[in-house]
C-alpha cells in the first residue's frame, strides 16, 4: 500500500477511486463496461471499509492553518506576489488590517481599485517571501549601460543603516560610506544624499508652518507632514477632508529628483533629457510616489515634455543589495567614500528623518531658529518625548515669544486612523504632527532588509539608535546650518516658499474618495 | 443533506486565495505561463482560465453600473450539476454524482473518449493533452473534505465570505434573502440552470456581462445527452473498446495509474 501522502497524491492527481478501493483501474473498467460496477459512495470513500480516515490525509503541502490573504492588483506599482510561494497564512491581512487599518476598511463591492497605500509592510510580515517589491533593477542596469545617459542616484536616510544587514552585518550597522562606494562601483555617475533634501524639506515645511501659525497662509492647523507617500495616500483615501492639513512640501525624494533635473543640470551643464534619476529608498510606496502625475516638475519648469519624471526609478534597499550581489562586488571590503558635492551634504537633523519622531525633532530645531532667530538650545538636540517606538507620542516645546507648542508623532496607520478620527471630532490641540505609515518609521519600511525574525521593536530600536548615533556625531545638527542649503537658496531658489521653490518643491493632493466606499461602521472590520 | 457553495459576486475582492487553496489541497502543479496571467487576462480567454492544473480561476470583468465603471471578480470552477451531463454521457462511469453534492471523476475508469467534454453545458472539463496517460480534469468539490464534514478548501480561506459552503437548500434561501436585501439581480444562477447545480451565484451586475451561460436550458441535461448517446451506441462502444485496449497497452508493466 502506498504511503499516506502517496495515496492523497493519487487521489487528487489521478484517481478518486484508487484511493477508495485501491483496485487496479482495469477491473473497474471491465466491470463498468458491462454495467455491473458499483460506483463508490462518499462514505466508502472516506474512512470506511478499513481505509485510513481522511482527516489524517491532508496533502503534504496543505498548511496547518489557513486564512486567506490581501488582494494585490497586478498593476500595483510597488508590490507583487508570487502565488506559488503563498501559504495563505493571513499574516498580510493581519498587518494590513490591524496595523495599517487598510484591508477591510472599505465596503464591498470594491469600486475601482484595491485599496492599498503601497507601504509594503505585508512584505515584512509575509513568512514565505511571497510578497515582494516590484523589481526595477533591470531598468537601472540598462540606464547604467547607456553611455549617453548621466545616471544620478540619491540614497534615503534609512538605507545606510539597513543595507549592511543584507551582507550579514549586525542590525543597524551604518554603512553610509560603503554604500556610496558600491554605487560608484556599479557605475552611477553622481551620488547624492537625500539627507540634503530632508534638510530642505525642513526649511520649506518649517516656513510653511510658521506662516500657518501667523495666519499669513490660510491653511488649517495642525499642519501634518507629507514626506511619507503611504501616509499621504492614506489621507487621500480615508480623510480627504483633512488634505488641507497636509503640508504642501514634497517629500525629500521628490525634491531631490526635481532639483537633479533643474539645479544640478544647470550647474553642471548636463542635458536634463539625458539624466536618469534613481533613488534608493527603504520604502515601496516611493515607487508609487515617483509615478504620481504631479511629480513631473522639472519637465514643467523647463517646459520640455521630453524630460522624464523627476525620479525615474525607485529601488528599495533590498534591490540595491541584489544589484551589488549580481555585480559580484565584495561589499564588506569596500572603502568608505563621500557623497558628491552640491546635493550630497546632510545634517544630523536630516538623517533622523529615517525614524519615527525624527522629522519632528529636526523641524523643532529649525522652527526654533526660524521664529527666534537664535540657535536652538542643546535640549532640542535630544527631544526624548518624540523618540522611541510608541505609536502615538506627544510633546510640548517651549519657544520664546510663542510659548508651548504642542506636537504629536504617530507611526503605523491604525494609530494614525485613531488620531484622525479624534481630529475630525475637533480634538486636535497640536500645531504640528509627524505621521509615518510604517511602525517605527522608514527604518523599518517596506523596502528594508527582511530580518530573519518577524518585525520587532527590538530591531526597530537598534536601527533607530544607529540613526540617532549618526546625528549625535554630526558636526552640523540643524537643517538651517547646512552649507549646501544656504548655497541653493542663494544661487537658485532665493528663499523658502519663493515662486521657484513653490514650483519645484511643493505639490498638491487628490481625493481618492471616489475610488472606493469607506467602511461605514467601526465594528465588524473583517467584512 | 446535499451541500453546495454560494458565490456572492459583489463580495469578492479578487485576492485569489481560493485558487491558491485549490492548488495546495489538490496538489496541482504550477505553470509559469498561467501563473503570470491576471484575472482580467483570464476573463478574455475562451476557457476562463480553467486548465488541467487550474481547477478554479478568478476572472475580472470591467463593467458599467449606474453610469460608473466597476470591476467584478467571478470565480469559475465546475458547477456540480444536480443531474450532471458528464455523468450520463460517460458510459464507463468515470463520473459520478455523490449524494453530498460533488460530481467526481475517476481516471482509472476513464477510457478517454471525451464525450463528457462535449456534454458539459458549462464547458468546464479539460483534457490533459500533453500527458502520456491523459485524463479529464476538473474541480472535485473537495469530495474527501466534504464527506468528512469539512468545507471545501477554497471556501475555507476566503477572507470576505464571498464564497460560503453549506447545505444547498439553506444557501438557496440565503441567496434569495441577499438578493432582496442588496437589490441584486433577481436570479440565483444555478437554482434551475442545467436542472440545478450545487454551486449557486448571485450578483448585482447582469450575469450575461460576466460570461455566464445564461442561455443554458433549465431542463436537466441528461435527457438530451442520453438521446444523443442512443443515436450512436455502436460508435460509443466501439470507441470504448479501442481506447480500453490502448489503455492496457500503454500501461503494460506499470503500477496501475501511477
Ligand atoms: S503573508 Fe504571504 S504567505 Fe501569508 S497569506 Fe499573505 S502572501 Fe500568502
Ligand atoms: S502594501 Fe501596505 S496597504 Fe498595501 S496590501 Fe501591503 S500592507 Fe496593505
Ligand atoms: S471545491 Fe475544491 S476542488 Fe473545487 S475549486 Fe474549490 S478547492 Fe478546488
Ligand atoms: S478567496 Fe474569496 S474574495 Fe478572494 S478571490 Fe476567492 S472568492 Fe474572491
Amino acid at each position: 500500500m502506498a504511503s499516506k501522502a502517496g495515496q492523497v497524491k493519487n487521489l487528487s492527481r489521478r484517481s478518486f477511486l484508487k484511493f477508495v478501493g485501491g483496485t487496479a483501474g482495469l477491473v473497474g473498467i471491465s466491470l463498468n463496461l458491462t454495467g455491473c460496477g458499483d460506483p463508490a459512495t462518499a462514505d466508502e470513500a472516506i474512512g470506511g471499509n478499513g481505509w485510513m480516515p481522511t482527516q489524517y490525509n491532508a496533502p503534504g503541502n496543505w498548511p496547518t492553518s489557513v486564512r486567506g490573504r490581501v488582494p494585490i492588483d497586478p498593476e500595483n506599482p510597488a508590490i507583487v506576489r508570487d502565488d506559488q510561494k503563498c501559504i495563505l497564512c493571513g499574516q498580510c491581512i493581519e498587518v494590513c488590517e490591524r496595523i495599517q487599518s487598510v484591508f477591510g476598511n472599505y465596503e464591498l463591492p470594491i469600486k475601482k481599485e484595491f485599496v492599498c497605500v503601497n507601504c509594503g509592510q505585508c512584505i515584512q510580515w509575509c513568512p514565505s517571501g511571497a510578497i515582494s517589491e516590484r523589481d526595477d533593477v533591470n531598468k537601472v542596469f540598462k540606464a547604467l549601460a547607456d553611455p549617453n545617459v548621466t545616471v544620478v542616484v540619491q540614497t534615503a536616510p534609512a538605507t545606510r543603516i539597513g543595507l549592511g544587514e543584507e551582507f550579514g552585518m549586525p542590525v543597524g550597522t551604518n554603512v553610509q560610506g560603503k554604500q556610496v562606494a558600491a554605487l560608484r562601483k556599479l557605475g552611477f555617475d553622481v551620488v547624492f544624499d537625500t539627507n540634503f533634501t530632508a534638510d530642505l524639506t525642513i526649511m520649506e515645511e518649517g516656513t510653511e508652518l510658521v506662516k500657518r501659525v501667523t495666519g499669513e497662509l490660510h491653511h488649517p492647523i495642525p499642519q501634518m507632514t507629507s514626506c511619507c507617500p503611504g501616509w499621504v495616500k492614506f489621507v487621500e483615501y480615508f480623510y480627504p477632508e483633512l488634505i488641507p492639513n497636509l503640508s504642501s512640501a514634497k517629500s525629500p525624494q521628490q525634491m531631490e529628483g526635481a532639483l537633479i533635473k533643474t539645479y544640478f543640470a544647470e550647474k553642471k551643464e548636463v542635458d536634463p533629457k539625458k539624466i536618469f534619476s534613481v533613488s534608493i529608498m527603504p520604502c515601496t510606496a516611493k515607487k508609487f510616489e515617483c509615478q504620481r502625475p504631479e511629480m513631473n516638475s522639472a519637465s514643467k519648469e523647463l517646459n520640455d515634455s521630453n524630460v522624464s519624471p523627476d525620479v525615474d526609478v525607485v529601488l528599495t534597499t533590498r534591490e540595491l543589495a541584489r544589484m551589488i550581489k549580481r555585480a559580484g562586488i565584495d561589499f564588506a571590503s569596500l572603502p568608505e567614500e563621500e557623497y558628491d558635492k552640491l546635493m550630497g551634504t546632510g545634517t544630523g537633523a536630516g538623517v533622523i528623518f529615517g525614524t519615527t519622531g525624527g522629522v519632528m525633532e529636526a523641524a523643532v530645531r529649525s522652527a526654533y531658529f526660524l521664529i527666534t532667530g537664535q540657535q536652538p538650545p542643546a535640549a532640542l538636540w535630544n527631544l526624548t518625548p518624540v523618540r522611541g517606538m510608541q505609536g502615538v507620542k506627544e510633546a510640548a516645546v517651549n519657544i520664546p515669544g510663542v510659548g508651548d507648542v504642542k506636537v504629536a508623532v504617530i507611526s503605523g496607520l491604525a494609530n494614525a486612523r485613531k488620531v484622525m478620527d479624534q481630529m475630525k471630532a475637533g480634538n486636535a490641540p497640536w500645531a504640528f504632527m509627524e505621521i509615518m505609515a510604517c511602525p517605527g518609521g522608514c527604518e523599518y519600511g517596506g523596502g528594508q532588509p527582511r530580518a530573519s525574525s518577524p518585525p520587532s521593536d527590538e530591531d526597530r530600536n537598534r536601527r533607530a539608535a544607529s540613526l540617532y548615533n549618526i546625528d549625535a556625531k554630526s558636526k552640523l545638527r540643524n537643517s538651517h546650518d547646512n552649507p549646501e542649503i544656504k548655497q541653493i537658496y542663494a544661487d537658485f531658489l532665493t528663499a523658502p516658499m519663493s515662486e521657484k521653490a513653490e514650483e519645484l518643491l511643493h505639490t498638491h493632493y487628490v481625493s481618492r474618495a471616489d475610488d472606493f466606499i469607506p467602511k461605514k461602521s467601526e465594528e465588524n472590520k473583517l467584512f | 443533506m446535499a451541500k453546495g457553495v454560494l458565490v456572492d459576486i459583489p463580495k469578492c475582492i479578487g485576492c485569489e486565495s481560493c485558487s491558491v487553496a485549490c492548488k495546495l489541497w489538490n496538489e496541482l502543479e504550477w505553470d509559469e505561463q498561467e501563473k503570470c496571467k491576471t484575472a482580467a487576462d483570464r476573463a478574455k480567454e475562451p476557457n476562463n482560465g480553467l486548465w488541467p492544473e487550474e481547477w478554479t480561476s478568478i476572472n475580472r470583468f470591467d463593467l458599467e453600473k449606474d453610469g460608473e465603471s466597476v470591476a467584478r471578480y467571478v470565480k469559475a470552477q465546475c458547477m456540480h450539476c444536480e443531474d450532471p451531463a458528464c455523468v450520463s454521457s460517460c458510459f464507463s462511469k468515470a463520473f459520478q454524482k455523490l449524494p453530498e453534492g460533488p460530481v467526481i471523476y475517476d481516471q482509472s475508469l476513464c477510457v478517454g473518449c471525451r464525450y463528457c467534454m462535449m456534454a458539459c453545458p458549462f464547458d468546464i472539463l479539460r483534457y490533459e493533452w500533453k500527458k502520456a496517460i491523459p485524463g479529464v480534469r476538473k474541480c472535485q468539490m473537495c469530495a474527501t473534505r466534504v464527506a468528512n464534514n469539512q468545507e471545501t478548501a477554497c471556501t475555507s480561506v476566503c477572507p470576505t465570505g464571498a464564497i460560503t459552503f453549506g447545505d444547498r437548500e439553506e444557501l438557496l434561501a440565503e441567496a434569495k434573502k441577499r438578493i432582496k436585501e442588496h437589490g441584486y439581480v433577481d436570479r440565483v444562477f444555478g437554482e434551475k440552470e442545467a436542472g440545478g447545480t450545487s454551486w449557486l451565484y448571485i450578483s448585482d451586475t447582469p450575469f450575461e456581462q460576466m460570461r455566464f451561460r445564461t442561455d443554458v436550458t433549465t431542463k436537466p441535461l441528461p435527457s438530451y445527452t442520453e438521446g444523443y448517446m442512443k443515436a450512436t451506441p455502436f460508435v460509443g462502444v466501439g470507441w470504448a473498446a479501442i481506447l480500453a485496449g490502448l489503455y492496457v497497452y500503454n500501461n503494460k508493466g506499470k503500477e496501475p495509474l501511477d
